[in-house]
């Protein structure tokens, strides 16, 4: 492991994010709402600590052509690079005082990274545009990737770019684009957006100002889930615009390389793509089912109403992104039940979306069936399939192995939360909505409450657990392996 | 006539050996001089050794003179190489090569249009492939051929000992069965002789009988035949070389229930990597256990194509023996033929002989379209076009000079498919199946040829 190397790199990487802020900037200054102080000094802070880590770190021995970039610098950069991110994205909130407590700052700043989109925001509309701008611009940079990002923006990376994209995109297995790992990450971003632009500019159409619509596309693209309002997306009550983040929220829980492919006029591989359609069916099954539950328990009024509120919520939960219309701790149980099953699946590989991915939960029953199938034929050679391809036995493994650390982790990080004092509903929520970057849980941190009122080291504790799912586990763990700091 | 065969295997051997009868020039030519003096010994050929692939070869075999090249080795590539050399060494040649390798025959076109211009690929693994799943779409049928794009079948049964038909003589079929079916009844096999009948034969109990019929009336005839046989549904495949691979492919659907039996560890993961429904299997097709295990008593089919042809029988007649519906064996070898019936195997497939049926069309003068051979090699049945100017059109059907052993099935006229009667008259462009003793061909062929070169 070469210290000085990947101290280079993240400082390249902060120093980007760093520049980012410039939009934000933008903002403040447009609105004269004060925060163009605070984040123009964050942004100088970021970018020259950014910079001279860049410029003192130079390892003339590593920066050659030859030197290739190992699996361990990779993961090292990218999960010690997000933590750096999160630190100093927090630097507008710190600065601009919408917090006081470091803690607050950088929870609020990775949970955007990380597309969570739980707040300890109490009151949001009275913080100052400039400063909501960057919160949510912050889930925009970190639903394609921050590393994916720079993948496609600076040039010096594109030595070691796979194992850097590998780390920030795990997924069961990477798809590469195009031949060059930097094409590719750009092609990703140009496909994301396109269809952030399109996004914006239909919630325009719905009323909403550029401010509302911008903000509430990057959370929608990125499935993030912060909003501008106190009430989320409610606070809008326009049937269109629910149904325009609606389907946008689906989209962005659809692998993103199979968008590439769509645009490109290859319609038959989204609608033979084996994990779309699954995703595709649960999303129509659980809005059926819920719609039936919530209209027969008298919840809405209408037909129409109970599938919009509907809809709403389960490409929210399923997809992640956090988003709310309706409170879906009112509604009957059984449709709790459902959506806290969204919870744990969560969207397509590949997506902006987080939980354990659609696809390794297919992969999971896959080869639970496998087992019962050889139960009966004891002498077939059978394998998972995924479509016509077969999934190789050290996928299977690696999803096993995922699921396992994800569920172990989960649990601890709610007994952590638990140990402070929370009800055990609330903590295994919290640590839910975290891990698997939905934002709302249930209990003390639904859909219409924040995790402003956690203790501290709860809120620690759950913003490791958002970037430990972010970055699926592997990346982030490792580096708490004895054995990767080995030499 | 002049026919150049390269490779004197199997296929090289039977294939030469129908041509030297019909009094055909024919030149093999092989490495192997074990192989050729086999062939110079039991047939009328001309032997050259040598390699097929070696244009010297070919231009001392008489390439430029040739009508047909044959190229029918075991190896793929000396094949096309073999007919790419005739091609540059006489375009106008008809090129006829076997090629297996589905690297190969899935960019058939490749070969056929440019490059090698080779007039006809011809792969037995598929001929097998499809000849299976004519069976399997006629239950209770013998064997199976099809005429006229598939419109016309040849059917072979047995007829179950308490049909109503037997007894009759074959001009009262029509009352027996109905006059909207039309039915043509076209050689009786009785204690392993082939007949090809005429109006006054009587249907016995035990014949095997051929009939050929409209497609569409299939179904209603073999319910009238009396024979009710279930559709076959779950098909036990052992041996997942080329041909079980490509059978348990064309399996793989809904429909069936296929389990494929492999013996190689290797083979079974590339099997179940390529296969989706069916279940493939690692074990011996002789290991009791395992076929008790998979239900063997329920299978309604049991097909061994190994490339093994003892472990194959061996391997139906167990299946057989603990309870499988039916069995359809491959057999490499033509001398293990007529043992197959005799020990309770109820299908034979054979590649080498799918392989001679198909290069048969292509040897046949005059406008014959296709041409199989039926129980083993003791007829064939053609179909030709009578084109305007042969000699057979405007004549009634009792007047044309077939031989005897030799008789018009029906006509495919327009869509229509003709049972034709003594005064029927042929028209341009119909299509006739004729069914002839192998004797006879030549003969057949003579009446069907342009007038010019008739008699």
């Amino acid at each position: 492991m070469r210290w000085k190397y990947v101290l280079h790199i993240i400082g390249a990487l902060v120093a980007c994010i760093g520049l980012t802020m410039a939009f934000p900037l933008g903002w403040g200054l447009y609105y004269g709402d004060g925060t163009a102080y605070p984040i123009g000094l964050s942004m100088g802070i970021t970018v020259i600590v950014g910079g001279l880590a860049f410029a003192f770190f130079r390892d003339p021995e590593a920066s050659k052509k030859s030197s290739v970039m190992t699996h361990r610098e990779g993961m090292a950069i990218v999960a010690l690079g997000w933590f750096a991110a999160g630190v100093f994205g927090g630097l507008p909130f710190y600065l601009g005082g919408t917090f006081e407590s470091v803690v607050d700052c950088v929870f609020e700043s990775l949970s955007g990274f990380s597309t969570t989109g739980s707040s300890v925001l109490v009151d949001i509309e009275s913080v100052p545009r400039g400063l909501l701008f960057w919160r949510s611009l912050t889930h925009w940079l970190g639903g394609m990737g921050i590393i994916v990002l720079s993948l496609a923006i600076l040039p010096f990376l594109g030595v070691g770019g796979m194992q850097l994209y590998k780390a920030e995109v795990p997924g069961p297995s990477p798809d590469k684009l195009k031949p060059r790992i930097k094409d590719t990450a750009m092609t990703l971003w140009k496909v994301y957006l396109l269809f952030s632009a399109v996004e914006t500019v239909l919630l325009m159409f719905g009323g909403m100002d550029l401010f509302d619509s911008l903000c509430h596309t990057f959370g929608t693209m990125a499935t993030g889930g912060f909003s501008t309002r106190n009430t989320s997306v409610a606070s809008f009550d326009s049937a269109y615009i629910d149904y325009v983040i609606t389907v946008f929220m689906v989209i962005a829980g659809v692998n993103f390389s199979l968008h590439y492919l769509l645009l490109k006029g290859r319609f038959k591989v989204l609608i033979k793509d084996p994990e779309f359609r699954v995703f595709a069916t649960m999303i129509a099954i659980f809005i059926a089912i819920i719609t039936v539950f919530v209209y027969a328990e008298g919840n809405y009024d209408t037909v129409s109403d109970s599938i919009r509120y509907t809809s709403f919520q389960v490409a929210s939960i399923l997809t992640t992104t956090g988003f709310a219309t309706a409170d879906y701790e009112m509604w009957p149980g059984v449709t709790q039940a459902i959506l806290l099953f969204c919870m744990f699946v969560g969207g397509c590989a590949g997506s902006t979306g987080g939980g354990m991915k659609v696809m390794r939960i297919m992969l999971l029953f896959k080869q639970s069936y496998q087992e019962l199938f050889r139960l009966i034929h004891p002498r077939a050679v059978s394998h998972v399939k995924m479509g016509k391809t077969v999934v190789k036995d050290d996928v299977l493994s690696g999803v096993w192995g995922f699921f396992i650390l994800w569920l172990g982790l989960l649990v601890l990080a709610a007994f952590v939360v638990a140990s402070t004092g929370v009800d055990v509903v609330t903590s295994f929520a919290a640590a839910l909505a975290c891990i698997g970057n939905i934002g709302p849980g249930i209990g003390g941190v639904g859909p219409t409450d924040n995790f402003a009122w956690l203790p501290d080291i709860a809120k620690w504790v759950l913003t490791f657990c958002m970037v430990l799912g972010r970055l699926e586990i592997y990346t982030v763990i490792i580096l708490f392996v004895p054995e990767f700091w080995r030499k | 006539m002049r026919v150049i065969i390269i490779g004197a295997g199997e296929v090289g051997f039977h294939i030469s050996q129908r041509l030297a009868v019909e009094n055909k020039e024919v030149v093999v030519i092989d490495t192997s001089d074990e192989a050729l003096r086999k062939i110079a010994e039991t047939s009328d050929v001309q032997t050259i050794k040598g390699s097929g692939s070696s244009p010297k070869i070919l231009e001392e075999a008489g390439v430029d003179k040739a009508d047909i090249f044959l190229a029918v080795t075991d190896s793929d590539e000396i094949n096309l190489l073999a007919c790419s050399f005739a091609n540059l060494l006489n375009p106008s040649v008809t090129k006829l090569a076997r090629v297996r390798g589905e690297m190969y025959t899935d960019y058939k076109h490749l070969l056929t249009e440019q490059g090698a211009e080779i007039t006809k690929i011809i792969n037995p693994d598929e001929e097998v492939v499809n000849s299976v799943l004519r069976l399997m779409s006629v239950p209770g049928a013998v064997e199976i051929n099809e005429f006229a794009n598939g419109k016309i079948r040849l059917i072979g049964v047995n007829l179950p000992e308490d049909s109503h038909l037997i007894g009759s003589k074959l001009y009262n079929l029509r009352e027996k069965i109905g006059d909207e079916l039309g039915i043509v009844i076209a050689a009786l096999v009785r204690d392993g002789e082939l007949i090809i009948p005429s109006g006054l034969d009587v249907i016995e109990k035990g014949d095997l009988v051929y009939f050929v019929c409209d497609i569409r009336d299939q179904d209603e005839i073999m319910r009238q035949l009396g024979i009710f046989a279930e559709p076959v549904r779950k098909v036990m495949i052992i041996g997942g070389g080329n041909i079980g691979f490509r059978l348990a492919k064309a399996l793989d659907n809904k429909y069936y229930h296929t389990r494929l039996l492999e013996n190689r560890q290797k083979r079974c993961e590339y099997l179940s990597e390529h296969l989706d429904r069916p279940i493939v299997l690692m074990g011996d097709s002789t290991d009791q256990e395992i076929l008790r295990e998979e239900n063997i008593q329920d299978m309604d089919m049991v097909i061994a194509v190994t490339g093994d042809e003892e472990t194959n029988i061996l391997s139906c007649l167990l299946a057989k023996s603990l309870g499988a519906k039916s069995t359809v064996t491959r057999v490499n070898n033509f001398g293990y033929m007529p043992l197959i019936e005799p020990i309770g195997i109820d299908y034979v497939v054979c590649p080498r002989q799918s392989a001679i049926n198909t290069l048969l069309h292509f040897i046949r003068r005059g406008k014959i379209i296709s041409s199989v051979s039926i129980k083993g090699e003791a007829a064939e049945a053609l179909e030709a076009v009578a084109q305007e100017d042969s000699p057979i059109v405007g004549k009634e059907v009792k007047d044309l000079k077939f031989p005897r052993g030799c008789l018009v099935l029906c006509f495919q006229r327009g869509d229509d498919v003709v049972i034709p009667r003594g005064e029927t008259v042929v028209e341009p462009n119909d299509r006739l199946i004729i069914i002839s003793t192998r004797q006879n061909i030549p003969k057949v062929e003579k009446v069907l040829t342009t007038k010019v070169e008739f008699f």
